[in-house]
């Protein structure tokens, strides 16, 4: 998958925005939006509060997790832990980056929120990676991975996936085979 | 007609329309049409953008356009002329025309159906009465025949009354005439002065405001619109320092988050913010040296073309403090020492050299670690984008590349709109200098004369009209300051300068004179076209600005003689 595509996917998730024009309930394939009325909160998918904030036509909300206070916690707590701790969104790394290139006006301390979440990601890239080296080292038959996100997994996917790949062509051609079939496809 | 209402007359009627912009090039024009722009973004509005650098390319574009528009946008072109005999438009097509040049023409002030001026009523504008100006032709065929009508009655009766009816027919031909010479002298006084009115920029501001669409990222423009009029020199310090009062409550609205320790935003937010910062041009992007050399203000002042002038400034900066070394390398490489109280600094030295206006009014934009402009540093680089004489491309590059550089992430544009302003105020100064030192500025009784030779460097930069008038105005500046002869000093300025070689045009522009409390009112236009029309000179009067011409080279001196009697 691209990244593209991923951030695609994130772009379903639900934010809060205040608009500043009225509209009755639109009906839409993936379900119904509004009604929006000036002043009032409403929930709607992020591509359409991107869409809106572009037009000058309402304020984004953060959501609860975007604060640094509860950032810091995570961040913290991932820094202490050896597995992956549960994230506050399973895209909270494509909100982030979408809110704050966008909306960054309506977020309180974004540059802060900025680092943090980068923090918490390269921590979690970092234990990624080291598990990916033992598992291929140790050549383990299989492992489990929890709270991992799509975006992350998405990263190493068609790294390890080909390199075990490799790891299996070698290993299959290493051993005598019996009868001899030396043409593996 | 003037337009009440601008957000019910205006918006809401092209909301749902296509329209044709219609945008001259100048600054302000281009801060205007952004403004516009980003609001039709917004609610998707269909619209054509055609930059028009002159009467003839107006003309050209309408006609090209005409079957497939009904509205038209003028942004600062259009209110000084008589637009529907020019343009010849059809029953049902509108004009909107939001032009700071002045005087409005009457007839579109006081056409009811097609032309509509965006323009703000607070502007005094001294238009004449409707009954001064307008008579009905009707009233005056019904009298006649109901003259002729009284028939069938006695022949002495008929005669008296025949007699009757000659005097006051006779009384009524001089009430016409006296009227009409009322007319024409009221007509003349009203047309004689050109000036300008509120920046364009400023009134779309004022309607981005009232539909509550208004950002910060408008107000900016807003801004540099107004500091254009301010740079090149179109409208009065009373007004300049008024706008600027209206402009710094709307910058306190949008900006006052930086104040609060707790939520402040992001860095790489746009703030605005007001200053009294010093009157040299681009002195945070070159050197504070460089910058004091090339300020109209202060080479003028400190006479900078002569061996005594150098010295003066070499005493003004050892009066500061100011080390040599540091003062010509680049400003953001100057100790933090200096740099901090800079501004005093130097205001208090110029004082004691005479120069009073140092520091003025202006606000600066900060986006991001780098990024600190100072709204004067955009007008620069924005104006010579504009004018910038190497051709790239079709025509209109240079107006879209001027236009995109107003905006905030066209960065590498606006740094190379520096680097041309940089060596465009190099070279005014340099051209300057070589005038005055050669007595080019020659008085021919009511206007002081100036013409730039062939061979001169950088000549082809003042072929354009903007920079001529840049031009112009510095060497009125230096040469009011230059000169002992108390009569000179209060005489307007004639320049020429070579336009194009081949075609063998110069393009000629009149400037008032320089005084403490001048209006700013510029009479060239007028007179330009009565010296034209008297010597059947081959000119062309195709800028929105009636002081600017071109003519041929060989009709030039008679046109000066004209002129010269014109106006003696």
């Amino acid at each position: 998958m691209e990244p593209a595509e991923v951030e695609f996917l994130a772009e379903k998730e639900l934010v809060t925005i205040v608009p500043n024009f009225s509209l009755d309930r639109i009906h839409l394939i993936g379900g119904d939006l509004g009604p929006f009325n000036p002043g009032l909160p409403v929930e709607v998918p992020v591509w359409l509060a991107i869409n809106l904030k572009q037009r000058q036509k309402c304020r984004l909300i953060p959501p609860e997790w975007m604060d640094v206070g509860k950032l810091e916690e995570i961040r913290d707590q991932e820094r202490k832990e050896d597995t992956f701790t549960p994230m506050p969104s399973p895209y909270y790394m494509e909100l982030t980056k979408l809110l704050l290139n966008y909306a960054s006006d309506n977020i309180p301390r974004a540059d802060e929120i900025r680092t943090l979440v980068k923090d918490t990601w390269d921590t979690r890239m970092a234990k990624l990676r080291l598990s990916a080296d033992s598992f291929v080292r140790q050549q383990e038959a299989h492992a489990k991975l929890d709270n991992l996100t799509l975006m992350e997994i998405n990263t190493t996917g068609t790294f390890l996936t080909q390199a075990l790949d490799h790891m299996y062509k070698l290993r299959t051609n290493l051993q005598p085979g019996e009868g001899s079939h030396s043409q593996d496809f | 007609m003037f337009v009440s209402d601008c957000r019910r007359e205006f918006y809401d009627v092209i909301v749902t329309q296509r329209v044709l912009l219609l945008v001259a090039s100048d600054v302000d024009a281009l801060c205007a049409c952004k403004i516009l722009q980003a609001l039709f973004q917004c609610d998707h509005v269909q619209y054509t953008l055609v930059p028009v650098a002159g009467w003839q390319e107006l003309e050209t574009a309408f006609l090209e356009h005409k079957d497939q528009f009904k509205y038209f946008v003028l942004i600062n072109c259009g209110a000084n002329v008589d637009l529907l005999e020019i343009l010849q438009p059809e029953e049902d097509t509108y004009f909107f025309v939001c032009d700071s040049h002045r005087p409005i023409n009457v007839v579109n002030v006081y056409n009811d159906t097609q032309i509509k001026l965006l323009v703000k009523q607070e502007d005094d504008l001294d238009v004449p009465a409707y009954d001064d100006i307008f008579r009905d032709e009707e009233e005056e065929e019904e009298e006649e025949d109901s003259e002729n009508e009284s028939g069938g009655s006695e022949p002495l009766e008929k005669r008296r009354r025949f007699e009757e009816e000659v005097i006051e027919r006779t009384m009524k031909r001089r009430q016409r005439r006296e009227w009409e010479a009322r007319r024409r002298e009221i007509l003349f006084d009203y047309e004689q002065y050109e000036y300008h009115g509120t920046s364009s920029a400023m009134v779309m501001f004022d309607l981005a405001w009232i539909m509550s669409k208004d950002l910060n990222d408008m107000l900016w423009w807003a801004i540099v619109g107004l500091t254009d009029q301010w740079v090149q020199d179109k409208i009065t310090q009373m007004k300049y320092v008024t706008d600027i009062g209206v402009l710094q409550r709307h910058v306190s609205r949008h900006n006052h988050r930086n104040e609060d320790e707790e939520n402040s935003l992001s860095i790489d937010c746009m703030r605005i913010a007001f200053e009294y910062d010093l009157r040299l041009a681009l002195y945070q992007h070159w050197s504070l040296y460089e910058s004091l050399c090339n300020t109209c203000y202060t080479s003028a002042s400190l006479k900078l073309w002569s061996v005594q002038g150098q010295k003066r400034l070499q005493e003004f900066l050892a009066d500061m403090g100011l080390p040599l070394k540091q003062v010509k390398q680049k400003f953001n490489s100057m100790d933090m020492s200096l740099k901090e109280n800079l501004r005093e600094m130097i205001e208090e030295s110029a004082n004691k050299f005479g120069m009073k206006d140092l520091r003025v009014q202006t606000f600066s934009i900060h986006f991001g670690f780098k990024n600190k402009f100072s709204a004067s540093d955009i007008v620069y680089a924005t104006t010579s984008l504009m004018e910038n004489i190497e051709k790239e491309g079709p025509e209109t590059t240079n107006f879209i590349k001027a236009l995109d550089s107003l905006s905030r992430g066209n960065l590498d544009k606006l740094h190379q709109g520096l680097d041309l302003a940089k060596k465009q105020l190099r070279a005014i100064q340099q051209t300057v200098a070589s005038c005055i030192c050669t007595n080019l500025v020659i008085s021919q009784g009511p206007f002081l004369y100036c013409s730039l030779m062939e061979g001169t460097p950088d000549v082809k930069l003042f072929s354009k009209p903007v920079s001529l008038c840049l031009l112009s105005k510095y060497l009125l500046k230096s040469f009011v300051c230059s000169t002992k002869n108390k009569r000179c000093k209060l005489l307007p300025l004639v320049m020429a300068a070579p336009m194009d070689v081949e075609q063998g045009t110069v393009i000629m522009v009149g400037i008032p004179p320089e005084t403490e409390s001048s209006d700013k009112k510029n009479f060239f236009g007028r007179a330009f076209e009565k010296a034209a029309e008297s010597t059947s000179s081959r000119t062309l009067h195709n800028h929105f600005q009636m002081s600017i011409i071109e003519l041929k080279t060989e009709d030039r001196s008679k046109f000066l003689d004209a002129l010269i009697s014109l106006l003696s």
